[in-house]
C-alpha cells in the first residue's frame, strides 16, 4: 500500500495526509482517555473542564477528517485499496469520536463520584487495569492503522473479550457493595457508567481493528469469528 | 444478500495466443465470457485487450500474417470461433462489433441499419422497416430519427451515430456485440447515453467492452479483465476487481500507480 | 534584459517574414508564366482562328478549300474514340485497380505488377501505337477503325484509371471497410456497396483527366493509319448505308475515321497559308473540348463528393 507511489503525487500526498489526520485525532482521543481516568484515580477534578473542551477539538477533527474523504472520493474516484482506505477511514473516525465522547462521559461521570462528598465504597482500583487495557487496544489498532499490520489488529480484536469479562467482573463486585450498604448505590451507579464507558471504548477499538483487516484485505469480519485469514 | 448463482457461459477462450506476423501479441489467454453480462476488458495501451476483442469477429482475418493459436469456444454450439474451418464470415454474422469512432456509412440512416441485414439478402421491404425500426429502438435512437430515416448518416451527432452504429450490429440479432471503446470520441453527455444503452442492452445480448476509461469499465460491467503485456492478468467480478484484486499488478493499474 | 530579448525575438520574426514575402513573391511570379503562355496560345488561336468559328466549320467536312474545310468529321470521330476508349478503360482499370487494393495478397508478384502499371503510364504514347497496329488492327483483323483507335486509346489511359481507382479506394478509411465486413458481409458485397460508390468520385475525375489526354493523341492514331482526308460520317446505328444495306447497332465502331488532332496536324501541314487559320480554329475547339472535360470532371467530383463524408 506505501511501497509504491501514484501517477499523481498529489494524490499521494492528499492520501497520506488523510491518514495523519486518522493518526493525530487517534493520539488526541487516547490521551483525552487517560485524562478522564486520571480524573477518577487521583479526584483531581480540575482537568474536567480541559477534557471538556478538548473534546471539541476531537469533533472538529472528525469534520475535517470527513471532508478530505468528501474531497478525495469526489475528485479522486479511489480504486480497490485506496477506495478501502477513504471507507475505513470514515468509519474509523465515527469510532474515535465515540471514543472521544466516552472519554468525556467518563471524565464527568468520576467528577460526580466526587462532589457526591467523599467516597463511601472503596475505590475501585481494578477499573485503573480495565482502563489501561482499553487504552492499550486503542493505541494497538491505531498502529495497525498506520501499518495496516493485520496481525496486530486481529489481536486487537481478540483482547476486547478480556475487557468485556473485566466489566462484567466489576460489575459484579459493584453490584455486591450496593446490597451491603444502599447508601453507596448513587455512587456505584456513577462507577458502573464508567465502567460500562470502559467497555465501548474497547468495543470501538476492537471495530477500529475491523476496519483496518477491511482496508488491508478487503475482508469484512465484522460480526464473524473470523479475524485471520 | 442472496449468493447469485454463476451465469451461464456464452464463450470462454482457451490456451490463446495471437501473433502479428513474428510478433506475438496475446499469450495463453483463458478467461470465460458469461451470457446477458457485461465483460469489460481494461489495461495500459498496447497491452492487447483491444487484439483480443479482434480476435471474436475474426478481425485480424482481413489483414495479411495474423495467426491465432488455441482457442474460443462458443456457446451454446461449442463452436471454436478461431477454427480454420469456420468462415469468418459466419463469426460475424453471430458476433457483432462497434468501433472506436462511430463509422456510419455514408448512407441513409436507413440504409445503415438494413445493410446487415441486405448482406443476408433480405429483401422484404415490410421486414426490412420492421427490423430497422426494432434495432433503431434498441438503440435508444428511434425517437431522434423516425421522422428523417432518408437522411445522410454522417449528419447525425458524434453520439447518435455511435447509437447508430449499435443499431446497425443489433439489426442481425447477434448474440455476442463488441465495443472497442466506443465513447472515446464522445463527450460525457454523449457516453452517458451510451453507458446507459448498454446496460439495457445486455437483457438480451451478451457484451464485451474495451475500454480506456477505468471508471466506465466500474459503472457498465459485471466482469472485469485486466491486461498486461499480452496477458490476462486477473479475471473477476467488476466489484471484486475495483474493490480488492487479487494481483499486485492489477491493484496498481487500478489505483493508478502505473507510470 | 528582457527588453533586449524582446527586441531579439521580433528581429528574428522580421527576417522570417522577409523570407515568407520573397517565396510568396516568386511563386505568384512563377504561376504567372504559366498563366501567361497558356492564355497567349489561346488567345493566339482565337485572334487567328475566329474568322473560322462558325457553324459550317462545325458542319463541313473536309475539303480542298480551305474556306470550304469543316471538322465535322473530326469531332465526330473524336468523340466516337473516346467512347470506345471509355468502355473500355473504365471497366478494365476499376477492376484492376479494385482487385489489386481489396483482393490481391501482398507479395512480389503485386510487387512487380504495381511498378509496371507505374511504368506503363510512362511509356512513350507512340509505342502504344506500334503495340496497336500489331494486335489490334492485324493480328485481332480490327483494320484502321475506331474501335483500333479506341481500344489503343484505352491501352494509354488505363494506367491512369487503375491509379486513379486505387488512390480514391485508398482514401476511403478502413473502418468503412471494418464496419461493412463486421456485419458479415463478403469482400464483393463490401465493394459493391460501398468501396466503388465511395470511389466513383475520384475514379471518374481519373477517367475523364485520362481521357483528356488521349484526346488530345496524334502518334499512336497515326501508327494505327488514321486517315487524314475523310468525307463520310461512320455508319449511324440502324441507317441506310450507301449500298443499300441497313447499318448494324455496332457497325460504326469498324469504320474508317478521323480525329481532331489528325486534322489539326493535316492542316498545318499544307503549304497554303489559309489552311493556318483552320488549323487555329480546330485547336480551339480542341482545347475547349479538353477544358469542358476537365470542367466535367471537377463538377462531377463536387456533385459526387458532397454525400461522401465519414
Amino acid at each position: 500500500m506505501t511501497e509504491s507511489t501514484h501517477q499523481s503525487k498529489q494524490f499521494d500526498e492528499e492520501l497520506s495526509g488523510l491518514r495523519t489526520h486518522v493518526l493525530e485525532m487517534g493520539g488526541l482521543v487516547e490521551s483525552q482517555i487517560r485524562s478522564a481516568i486520571d480524573v477518577y484515580v487521583t479526584s483531581e477534578t480540575a482537568i474536567v473542564k480541559d477534557i471538556v473542551e478538548n473534546d471539541h477539538r476531537v469533533n472538529a477533527y472528525e469534520k475535517i477528517i470527513d471532508d478530505e474523504t468528501v474531497h478525495v472520493v469526489a475528485r479522486r474516484q479511489p480504486t480497490a485499496s485506496d477506495l478501502r482506505l477513504v471507507m475505513g477511514i470514515t468509519k474509523i473516525v465515527t469510532d474515535l469520536e465515540r471514543i472521544g465522547d466516552e472519554a468525556k462521559k467518563i471524565a464527568k461521570g468520576a467528577r460526580r463520584v466526587y462532589e457526591h462528598g467523599q467516597l463511601t465504597l472503596p475505590r475501585v482500583t481494578e477499573i485503573r487495569h480495565v482502563a489501561d487495557e482499553a487504552v492499550l487496544m486503542l493505541r494497538r489498532g491505531l498502529d495497525a492503522f498506520a501499518r495496516l499490520d493485520v496481525q496486530l489488529a486481529s489481536e486487537v480484536i481478540h483482547a476486547d473479550a478480556k475487557v468485556d469479562t473485566e466489566f462484567k467482573a466489576l460489575v459484579r463486585q459493584l453490584i455486591t457493595y450496593m446490597m451491603e450498604d444502599p447508601r453507596t448505590i448513587s455512587t456505584a451507579i456513577d462507577i458502573v457508567w464508567i465502567c460500562r464507558s470502559i467497555e465501548r471504548i474497547g468495543d470501538h477499538a476492537k471495530n477500529i481493528a475491523e476496519h483496518v483487516i477491511y482496508i488491508a484485505e478487503g475482508r469484512d469480519v465484522r460480526h464473524t469469528k473470523e479475524t485471520s485469514a | 444478500m442472496q449468493k447469485e448463482n454463476t451465469p451461464q457461459l456464452k464463450a470462454q477462450a482457451r490456451e490463446f495466443n495471437f501473433f502479428y506476423g513474428p510478433v506475438q501479441a496475446l499469450k495463453n489467454i483463458n478467461m470465460p465470457i458469461y451470457d446477458k453480462k457485461v465483460t469489460a476488458l481494461i489495461g495500459p495501451s498496447g497491452c492487447g485487450k483491444s487484439t483480443y476483442l479482434r480476435s471474436f469477429n475474426r478481425m485480424h482475418d482481413l489483414y495479411p500474417g495474423n495467426r491465432y493459436e488455441g482457442e474460443i469456444r462458443f456457446y451454446p454450439d461449442n463452436t471454436n470461433l478461431l477454427s480454420p474451418e469456420v468462415d469468418p464470415i459466419e463469426v460475424r454474422m453471430r458476433v457483432g462489433m462497434v468501433f472506436q469512432k462511430p463509422n456510419p456509412f455514408p448512407k441513409t440512416i436507413y440504409e445503415n441499419v438494413a445493410y446487415g441485414l441486405r448482406v443476408r439478402g433480405e429483401k422484404n421491404r415490410r421486414v426490412l422497416d420492421d427490423k430497422v425500426e426494432q434495432a433503431l429502438k434498441g438503440a435508444a435512437i428511434w425517437d431522434e430519427v423516425k421522422d428523417r430515416l432518408q437522411d445522410l448518416a454522417p449528419n447525425l451527432s458524434g453520439g447518435q451515430q455511435q447509437r447508430l452504429c449499435i443499431a446497425r450490429a443489433l439489426a442481425t440479432d447477434p448474440e455476442l456485440l463488441l465495443f472497442d471503446e466506443p465513447t472515446s470520441a464522445l463527450d460525457p453527455i454523449a457516453t452517458g447515453a451510451i453507458e446507459e444503452l448498454v446496460h439495457e442492452l445486455k437483457q438480451r445480448v451478451t457484451i464485451l467492452i474495451v475500454t480506456h476509461n477505468m471508471q466506465q469499465a466500474a459503472r457498465v460491467s459485471d466482469y472485469t479483465a485486466y491486461m498486461y503485456l499480452g496477458e490476462m492478468i486477473e479475471f473477476g467480478k467488476t466489484d471484486d476487481i475495483f474493490i480488492k484484486p487479487q494481483d499486485k499488478r492489477t491493484e496498481d493499474y487500478i489505483t493508478g500507480r502505473m507510470g | 534584459m528582457q527588453a533586449m530579448d524582446t527586441q531579439q525575438t521580433r528581429a528574428l520574426i522580421a527576417r522570417g517574414k522577409l523570407k515568407d514575402t520573397l517565396f510568396a513573391a516568386l511563386g505568384i511570379i512563377c504561376l504567372g508564366i504559366g498563366l501567361l503562355v497558356i492564355f497567349a496560345l489561346v488567345a493566339d488561336m482565337v485572334i487567328k482562328g475566329s474568322e473560322r468559328l462558325n457553324l459550317d466549320f462545325f458542319m463541313n467536312f473536309a475539303s480542298r478549300r480551305a474556306a470550304q474545310a469543316g471538322i465535322l468529321s473530326a469531332w465526330v470521330g473524336s468523340l466516337l474514340v473516346m467512347l470506345v476508349t471509355a468502355a473500355a478503360a473504365v471497366p478494365l482499370g476499376v477492376a484492376a485497380g479494385l482487385y489489386l487494393e481489396e483482393y490481391a495478397r501482398r507479395n512480389l508478384i503485386t510487387e512487380i505488377i504495381e511498378i509496371n502499371i507505374t511504368n506503363l503510364a510512362a511509356v512513350p504514347s507512340i509505342v502504344y501505337g506500334l503495340l496497336a497496329l500489331g494486335i489490334f488492327v492485324y493480328t485481332f483483323g480490327f483494320g484502321q477503325s475506331i474501335l483500333s483507335a479506341g481500344l489503343t486509346l484505352a491501352l494509354l489511359i488505363l494506367p491512369i484509371v487503375i491509379v486513379a481507382t486505387r488512390e480514391a479506394i485508398r482514401a476511403i478509411p478502413a473502418m468503412i471497410r471494418e464496419g461493412s465486413m463486421a456485419v458479415g458481409a463478403t469482400r464483393w458485397q463490401t465493394c459493391r456497396y460501398h468501396i466503388v460508390p465511395y470511389a466513383m468520385p475520384g475514379i471518374l475525375t481519373g477517367v475523364i483527366i485520362g481521357m483528356a489526354r488521349a484526346i488530345g493523341e496524334t502518334a499512336p492514331i497515326i501508327t494505327i493509319g488514321a486517315l487524314t482526308f475523310i468525307a463520310f460520317l461512320p455508319p449511324a446505328p440502324l441507317t441506310t448505308m450507301n449500298d443499300g444495306a441497313t447499318a448494324g447497332l455496332f457497325d460504326w465502331v469498324m469504320s474508317p475515321f478521323t480525329v481532331m488532332p489528325i486534322q489539326i496536324f493535316n492542316w498545318t501541314s499544307r503549304p497554303d497559308p489559309a489552311f493556318e487559320v483552320n488549323a487555329a480554329a480546330a485547336g480551339f475547339v480542341l482545347m475547349a473540348m479538353v477544358l469542358t472535360m476537365n470542367g466535367v470532371a471537377i463538377w462531377l467530383r463536387y456533385r459526387l463528393r458532397k454525400n461522401i463524408k465519414w
